[in-house]
């Protein structure tokens, strides 16, 4: 296992090379003249004298690898620029809005996990009867409906019609309940259906056949296929966690939810390129770092993974 | 059988860990912002929802909202619908030539950090203003005042290079000419930032969380009217329909704003029908026109822009798109505002003529419903802020009216940045345009015509006079007569509307939709202020705002 670890985290580091690249390339290649956004974010109006200040200001005037190696350097050491609109350091802005992000994004797998889970094992249990075909009908309609038309709908049914909830923002515990509810429907709906399909297919397993064979009781029997197959979708669990923190975009605008997924929205409409590098570069690492996790985990959890075998 | 490996519920442990953990940082913050919040809130307030951060409201600057800077820095004069009018300055006088302004000044008047507002003040600020006078190109007066001295503890001398004659309605604008304490700035100045941000205003900005509220105290201190609610908390809700939700469950008091900002005419008249809510709207405060584009092939022609001023069917998009809110523009500039009661030629809605004209110069209608002439298309590009609510009706209406005339339109509704990079190019043929409103217009907006960023100069480069519109333009910002200045408004509004360089819609308003408890609602001359200080809420007791 050691090995392994070694092996993926020396992989990582070209991989993280080139999300830097890509990220620093994405907003080079911007149609955009990042002085003359810098100053018009402002409402500063952008003359030639300034836009060629504002470009020595930033070092856009020096060449295109200079600029990269400097930013890079920089990320290293936790720089990673100053926001064209607020003037604020990056890193500053990122460490302010992550922690509301991390806090949907984590209620959120609660909820696929609290009520994924016992869908899953109703839909299994009523497989192929009315109650799995309306649970999965539902289930569809949830992995369907866009996240902002779902959003506002839940704010007009819980917090409008029945004054149950508020409308948005951060003000308290209550204020978790709709976003991350939002936010966790496609994945929930993801998540029931895959745990569905592994239920099912465990349950044709010879292990099965002889727990039934035994008299076990159809509890007991249930408890086992259910322990094995929440195993068997532990690697899409694991990668739902930054598909959330990257998903929260759309949710965090209607729910006026001061996280990164807000700031990055923020930076796109402004061409705020710095923030927008940093959360580029900042979510490719979210993944690859969740998925080297996952991969240490199932090699823990199935050994056989990390000697090279494979997993039945 | 495989048995269940502690380390598969790792990512339960994990996600359960991330929610606790993050919530209880939350809290922490959320206790901390919350003390402040809770000792402003003993009062009664509001609560305004905007889909903008009041950003950084340093007043020399401009990346804050300029609602917000109005509420806390003052001016020396302010613009009001009967002219300048005193404000920190309690008088004034000019030189003969016009070059030299000196100002008296109040001297009750102090900054809330408890600095004196005086002369020095006044000096400082200004002086603050100046060293950063590249980033203030588009207000001549930065470019005018040579110098600023206090003559004694309350008396400013200002001089300027020229007889420009918008001084004094420019010092009263919502920036950059407004006053913060001394003892903010850094570095003796304010363009590297400031160390706070305390005015003489009504309002006291208590506490700011970035993309989630600002908090304004009322001033108890403040040297005019005092406001009358204690507290105003501005919410940022980025979503349109959020808001209006909000509005609905009753945890927003006020939505204020201009041109579909903040919510669509469909929006504002749905609200109204429903009379749970009290609705307001300004006078007509700024123009709705679309920018015409002489230096593109198609709108080169002068026919062409005349037969498109024809083509475009203005009252049906102000009976039907805009509910009738709005009035009818026939000119650019409303005849309501200052100079601009210009006798020019009215061009009602009339496609026959239209087609006539574009026939007479040779378009011809194609077998595709679209008109040729030799190997040119008669195609258009209308280009907008997606981001608009308003835009973007308007413009299928216009692809419409000016489809039925054999001229393919395609819309290009774009980010803000992307919109303004165009708008800098002058790659377009048609281009949504609002004018700054007043007390911008006329002087600003028109000074503005002359700036390679705008979009109006980009339109105005194909017009065989745009020198000469430039250089009278430039005269006009000296020119000490007042008959003589009217003259070359004249001269100058006819020569834009004979040249069809802008199609006018309508004149817009800035519209308000709010609690029915909420009283003294009211509109300042600029589109960009809120007199939250005017208003106050019905009854004795309670808090309305959470």
């Amino acid at each position: 296992m050691p090995g392994l670890v070694l092996r993926r985290l020396l992989a990582l580091i070209p991989l993280l090379l080139a999300i830097s690249f890509l990220a620093f390339c994405l907003a080079a290649a911007s149609p955009s003249d990042p002085a003359e956004v810098a100053l018009r974010v402002n409402d500063i109006t952008p003359t030639p004298e300034l836009i060629e200040e504002t470009r020595h200001e930033l070092g856009l005037d020096k060449p295109f690898w200079e600029r990269y190696c400097v930013w890079l350097f920089r990320a290293l050491q936790g720089d990673l620029g100053t926001s064209f609109v607020t003037h604020r350091p990056v890193t500053d802005e990122m460490l302010r809005a992550l922690p509301p992000t991390l806090a949907l994004a984590g209620f959120a797998t609660l909820i696929v996990l609290g009520l994924g889970i016992p869908c899953a094992i109703l839909c299994f249990a009523s497989a192929g009867r009315p109650l799995d075909i309306v649970l999965r009908g539902l289930i569809f309609l949830g992995s369907a409906t866009p996240s902002f038309w779902a959003g506002l709908l839940f704010i007009w049914l819980f917090a409008v019609h029945l004054n149950l909830l508020p409308t948005g923002g951060l003000s308290g515990g209550t204020s978790f309940i709709l976003p991350a509810l939002t936010l966790a429907l496609p994945s929930l709906a993801t998540y029931t259906r895959l745990l569905r399909a592994s239920m099912l297919a465990t349950a044709q397993q010879d292990f099965v056949l002889y727990a039934k064979a035994q008299g076990r009781s159809r509890l007991a029997i249930l408890g086992q296929i259910v322990r094995n197959s929440l195993q068997s979708t532990l690697a899409t669990l694991g990668m739902t966690i930054p598909k959330l923190l990257a998903g929260a975009f759309v949710v965090e605008c209607v729910f006026a939810w001061p996280g990164l997924g807000r700031l990055c929205v923020t930076a796109i409409f402004n061409r705020d390129l710095p923030v927008i590098q940093a959360y580029v570069l900042f979510m490719g690492l979210c993944f690859v770092l969740f998925n080297l996790f996952m991969e240490v985990v199932a090699g823990l959890v199935d050994p056989r993974i990390g000697k090279g075998g494979r997993a039945r | 059988m495989q048995t269940r490996h502690p380390l598969s519920l790792l990512p339960l442990l994990f996600a359960l860990a991330l929610a606790l953990l993050c919530s209880a940082c939350l809290d922490g913050a959320e206790g901390d912002a919350g003390g402040d919040r809770a000792d402003a809130q003993k009062g009664r307030g509001i609560v305004y929802a905007s889909t903008k951060d009041i950003r950084d409201i340093n007043p020399h600057l401009y990346g804050g909202e300029m609602a917000a800077q109005g509420m806390v820095f003052e001016p020396l004069v302010v613009n009001t619908a009967s002219g300048v009018q005193p404000w920190l300055a309690t008088d004034w006088e000019i030189s003969q030539d016009g070059k030299v302004y000196t100002f008296h000044l109040r001297q009750d008047v102090r900054f809330t950090d408890g600095t004196p507002f005086d002369a020095e003040a006044v000096r400082l600020n200004i002086m603050a203003v100046l060293a950063n006078r590249q980033r203030h190109a588009w207000l001549d007066l930065a470019n005018e005042i040579t110098g600023c001295e206090a003559l004694d503890r309350y008396t400013v001398r200002l001089t300027l290079a020229h007889p420009y004659y918008p001084t004094l309605v420019e010092l009263g604008l919502a920036r950059p000419f407004r006053f913060l304490s001394p003892k903010c700035f850094v570095d003796g100045g304010t363009a590297r930032g400031v160390k706070g941000l305390v005015g003489t205003g009504p309002w006291i900005l208590k506490e700011h969380r970035l993309g989630e509220y600002a908090l304004f105290a009322a001033n108890r201190d403040y040297w005019g009217a005092k406001p009358k609610l204690d507290f105003v908390r501005w919410k940022v809700v980025p979503d349109h329909q959020a808001i209006i939700l909000g509005l609905q469950k009753g945890e927003i008091d006020l939505v204020f704003g201009a041109d579909g900002d903040m919510f669509s005419i469909d929006n504002f008249e749905a609200l109204k029908a429903t009379g749970r809510f009290a609705t307001a709207q300004s006078q007509p405060i700024a123009s709705r026109a679309i920018l015409v584009n002489a230096h593109q092939p198609f709108t080169r022609e002068r026919t062409v822009r005349l037969a498109l001023q024809y083509a475009v069917d203005r009252q049906a998009i102000v009976d039907g798109l805009l509910k009738g809110s709005e009035t009818r523009a026939d000119t650019l500039l409303s005849p309501r505002v200052r100079y601009c009661d210009v006798p020019l030629e009215v061009r009602a809605h009339d496609p026959q003529r239209a087609a006539r004209l574009l026939d007479a110069a040779g378009w011809v209608m194609g077998p595709d419903g679209v008109r040729h002439k030799g190997s040119e298309r008669a195609s258009v590009r209308l280009a907008y802020n997606a981001s608009n609510a308003q835009e973007r009706s308007i413009g299928e209406f216009l692809q419409a009216n000016l489809r039925d005339l054999g001229i393919e339109v395609r819309l290009l509704g774009e980010e803000k940045q992307a919109f303004l990079d165009r708008q800098k190019s002058g790659d377009f043929e048609l281009q949504y345009s609002l004018s700054w409103g007043t007390p911008y217009d006329p002087q600003s907006y028109v000074s503005s015509w002359r700036i390679p960023a705008h979009g109006d100069y980009q339109a105005q480069l194909g017009l065989e006079r745009k020198d000469w519109l430039d250089a009278q333009i430039t005269r006009l910002m000296t020119e000490q007569d007042e008959e003589v200045r009217k003259a070359l408004y004249r001269d100058i509004l006819t020569y834009v509307h004979m040249e069809c360089v802008y199609i006018p819609i309508s004149y817009s308003r800035t519209r308000a939709v709010y609690n029915k408890n909420l009283e003294g609602v009211s509109f300042g001359l600029s589109q960009y202020e809120i007199p939250f200080e005017k208003m106050r809420l019905a009854g004795e007791t309670g808090t309305l705002a959470r």
